[in-house]
Order: C-alpha cells, then structure tokens, then sequence
C-alpha cells in the first residue's frame, strides 16, 4: 500500500511542477514573500513570521489540493485506479501530494523570509511545524470537499452550508437572538391558543432564555468548533503554548481526519467520473 | 471469474444497463457488440469497479476479485510521461517489487512491439502507439482479467492485425478477456463468447463457435438441372435441398458431403462448385437488432 500511495504521489506532484499550474504557484509564493517580507525592509516579529507563512500555507493548500484534484479527475488516469485494491489510496495520494507540494512551498517562503525575518531560536522553530502542518492538512481536506473529485451528490453544500452556520453563528448579535427570541414567543402563543401548553411553555422558556443570557452562549456554541484558530494565534502572539493551546494542532488534525473520512466514504462509494 | 446477477444502472433518467445477468468464465475471450450507447462500456466500467451498478450485483465466483488490467475507449495519456515511465507508475501500482519494474516494463513492451519508443514522451506517439500502450499497460503484472474497450478503434489495417494477433496471444496465455468492439472481423477473430446489447438490454449471448455453426451449410453446384437425382439425394437426408443445378446440405446432412459428390459423379454430373457457407457475424447482430 506504502509504494502504491508513494508512487501515486510522485507522479502527482511531478504532474504539478512540470505544468504551467505549477511555475504559476512558484511565481505566486515569491511575490507573496516580496510584498509580506520585503528583503529591504526586514520583519522581525515572529508572530508575524509564524501568521503570515501559516495563512500562506492555508491558501495554498486549498488551491493545490483544489488543482491536483482536478488532475486526479482526469479519464488518462482510470488504469491507475482499477489497479488499487481501494479507491481510498488514490484519495490519500491527492491529499499527501497537496501537503508536500504546500509544504515545499512554504518551506521556500519561510528560508527566505527568515533574511533579515525574526531571531529564530530552536525552541521557537520547533512550536512551528505542528501548526502550519494542521492548518495545511484541514485546508487540503476542505478543498477536497470543495472539488468535483471527492464530492457526491450534494455532499459539499452540506458541508460548507454547516459550516456557514457555525460562522455566522459565532458572530451573533443581540438584534438576531431577539429576533429569534421573539419568533419563540410568537410560537408559543400559537401553541397556547390551540391549547397545546407543554409545546407553548418549551417555547416560552426557550424565548426567555434567548433573551436573558442566549446571545452569548449561541456565540460560545457556535465559536466551539473555531477555538483551536484562536488558541493557536494567542499562543503565537504570547510567544509559548500553555498546555491547553498546545492541545490546538492536534483537534485540528482530528477535524482533519474526520472531514477525510467522509470524503474518503463518498469517494470509495460513488460512480468514478473522470473528465476526458 | 465473475457473476453479474440482474444488473442495471441508471443515469438519471437514463436507463444504461437493465437487469443483465452474465456470467464471466475463466479463460473466455467476450465480446460485447452492440451500436453506440448500447451500455457496453458502461458494463465494462461496472466489471472493473469504476462504476456501482443501480440495481443488482457483480461478484466474483470464486471468492477473491481478480487483478483487472483495463484499457478504456479513449486513448489518454498522462502526457507527460515517456512510455516506459508510464507504464513503470503501472507497475509500481501493481504491486510489482521495485527490483522488478524494469524487466515487467520491457517485457510488456515487447509483447505489444513498442521496445523502440520506450524513452519517446507519450505526446509525440502515433494513435497506433497509443493504442499498444494502452495494451502494454494492461499486461503489467500479468492480471488475469482484461478489459478492453475498444482495442483497434481508429487503427489502421495493419494496426487491427496486430492487436488481433496480440489479444490471440493473450487467450492463449489463458487470460479472461472482456472487450468491446464496433469491429465485427475482430470479434470473430478473437472471441470465444458473444453477447449483443442494445439499449441497455441482452439481445443475444451465445458461444461464437455454436453462433456461427448455425445455419451453417455446403452449396454444391453441378453443370446442369438436378431433375433426374433429386429423390434420389432427398432419400439420403431429409436436410438436402435441390434447387435446380445446386444441391444444399444443411446441419446434420453435410456430413454426407462426400456421398452426395460420388452420386452426382456417378451419374455424370459435372461438379462446378463446392463451397462451405456460414453464417456470418454480419447476419447474426442484425438479426439480432432487428
């Protein structure tokens, strides 16, 4: 499985930096290293070394992953795929060449940005990869959810529609809980009127809570899934990792992983259609 | 090797594939006949797991699923690539130990008489090299289920005589062959089961040896009006026909060949023809379309 899913990487990354597609990302992370860390200029914070090479790494990973899944997708590679004993190991291999290639360029940005860049000391350097590499590995993971390759079905508009809403949930005002708020009332109203007092009381009690206190716990409900991106941007501006935030990483690999799974599910149970 | 049981698959609103059941024997060279959109193809997507059917299922008879080497319709390449790296990714996928990917490759190249543009990028061969790569690339790790969509399709003469010659090799080497074809020379070449398809349904499904011995007959064609011999010949096989100057012996009755040509010797009747009919490919898919 190990040389197959290696042998599959190999070709797509040799696929990606021998194209057009390829030179283009190169071009890209050299004028994003020219305009964030201006050789002339110098950028000596660290926390902005670590932010703005990890935002970088973020993107990336979304459109490579996004251009090598649609590599992947295409009809020149069904002999590969009818040879693999699970279709899973094709899908590993678009997700592992997306992080190397990511990593690659990443790693070119970072070398050059440390000319003139921040005193980087081992300690400092060592907090780095397991956060980089997180925040890469979900974007590639997403962007395989977003791509033609993986998707099945409606599959992506579940899944980035569930995502809105803990976005916009965590962003929450007054004016929105009273709304709701005040549609809970109204129902329970409607609910006393047809005598129905259990569904009327729920909803009463469910509106007075909005009021009271809901505003705030429906933006910690929400904001939940997102702790991990606040954890690790207030260990990079703190400078360390208290033990909780060093646990931020790992939760967001086990995102990760979980949103792999699935598209590792969809993929091995849907109709192979690739683009000729 | 494998079992379709009451397959069907929809696309949408279109119904490729309706309740087929087949049965892939081990060793059989199939050929799926069948005009554009007959569902060939989309079978053949099924046996190689490329596809889920709709309905029913497809299983291996004897447990584990073969290693399936596929060649799909369209010649596409990764471009890329030279051949034998190509075909090297093929190995590798194959499950082939690294210290043997080289000698597989040549030995695939060989076999399809690519050997000379081993080191040519794919973008720079001809549709014919193309078409024997695709070939190559199915023989590597000798997987004993091929699924050939189209071998000859847009080759020249010579072009089709080889991958004829390579796929009789490839029976004879005891491989399972799965192939479509428009070509219905080739299919009477190299196969050894026929199945007919047309809107997603079996027309027809028969041996290409028992297909083709229907309706087989022996024309002989003497130099004048049989008139004055016709009982006599009748007498022999109620399967002899005389239709004035020519004698027909169908089925059974043209095991007496033989004793039909010395009667009609005998009685100074001048042989001008003998020739052997059978029915042809030809006949039997447009009977089977009709």
């Amino acid at each position: 499985m190990k040389q197959r899913i290696w042998s599959l990487t190999t070709f797509f990354l040799r696929n990606l930096f021998t194209s057009l597609t390829g030179l283009i990302y190169l071009i890209l992370v050299l004028v994003y290293w020219y305009i964030f860390f201006p050789p002339e200029q110098g950028t000596p914070d660290y926390d902005n070394y670590v932010l703005i090479i990890g935002g970088l790494g973020a993107g990336l990973s979304f459109l490579v992953a996004l251009s090598l899944a649609a590599r992947a997708n295409e009809a020149a590679n069904y002999p590969f795929l009818v040879r693999l004993p699970s279709k899973v190991e094709y899908l590993t291999a678009v997700l592992l060449s997306t992080v190397l290639a990511t990593t690659i360029l990443q790693l070119l940005v970072a070398l050059l940005a440390l000319f003139e860049g921040p005193d980087m000391t081992l300690p400092l350097a060592l907090d780095i990869p397991p956060v980089w590499l997180a925040v890469n590995v979900l974007a590639a993971v997403l962007a395989l959810h977003a791509s033609d390759f993986a998707t099945a079905g409606w599959s992506r508009v579940y899944i980035f529609g569930i995502l809105a809403i803990f976005l916009f949930g965590q962003n929450i005002n007054e004016s929105v809980t009273n709304w709701l708020a005040e549609r809970a009332g109204r129902l329970g109203s409607f609910f006393l009127s047809r005598d129905i007092i259990a569904l009327s009381d729920i909803m009463n009690t469910f509106s007075a809570w909005l009021m009271r206190e809901g505003t705030e716990t429906l933006r910690q409900l929400f904001g939940f899934i997102f702790w991990p991106f606040h954890a690790i941007s207030e260990a990079i501006f703190q400078g360390f990792f208290n033990p909780t935030q060093a646990l931020a990483p790992a939760i967001l690999l086990l995102y990760a992983t979980i949103l792999f799974m699935l598209a590792a599910d969809l993929f091995a149970n849907k109709d192979v259609d690739f683009t000729e | 090797m494998i079992e379709i049981q009451n397959v069907s698959k929809q696309y949408h609103t279109l119904k490729a594939l309706d309740k087929i059941s087949l049965t892939i024997p081990r060793g059989e060279v199939i050929g799926l006949l069948g005009p554009n959109g007959a569902g060939k193809t989309t079978l053949i997507k099924l046996i190689a797991g490329i596809l889920f059917p709709s309905a029913g299922r497809i299983k291996p008879i004897d447990g584990a699923w073969p290693i399936i080497g596929y060649k799909p319709e369209r010649l596409l390449f990764p471009n890329n690539l030279k051949v034998h790296q190509y075909l090297e990714l093929v190995a590798q996928l194959s499950n082939i130990p690294r210290s043997q990917v080289i000698e597989e490759v040549n030995k695939s190249l060989k076999r399809v008489g690519l050997r000379e543009a081993a080191h040519k990028k794919i973008k720079t061969c001809s549709k014919g090299m193309r078409q024997r790569l695709g070939l190559a690339q199915i023989l590597i790790g000798d997987p004993p289920l091929l699924l050939v969509d189209e071998p000859s399709n847009g080759l020249d003469p010579e072009g089709q005589e080889e991958i004829v010659r390579c796929l009789h090799e490839l029976h004879t080497a005891g491989k399972t062959i799965v192939m479509s074809s428009h070509q219905l020379a080739e299919v009477t070449e190299v196969c050894t089961q026929l199945i007919i398809l047309n809107r997603g349904k079996v027309l027809y499904q028969n041996s290409m040896a028992d297909a083709l011995a229907v309706q087989a007959h022996t024309i002989i064609q003497v130099d004048r009006h049989l008139d004055g011999v016709s009982s006599l010949l009748q007498r022999l096989h109620p399967e002899i026909e005389v239709e004035g100057d020519t004698v027909v012996l169908s089925n059974e009755a043209m095991a007496l060949r033989r004793q039909v040509l010395s009667l009609l010797l005998h009685t100074n009747f001048d042989v001008l023809r003998v020739e052997q009919k059978r029915v042809t490919l030809a006949e039997i898919y447009t009977e089977a379309m009709r």
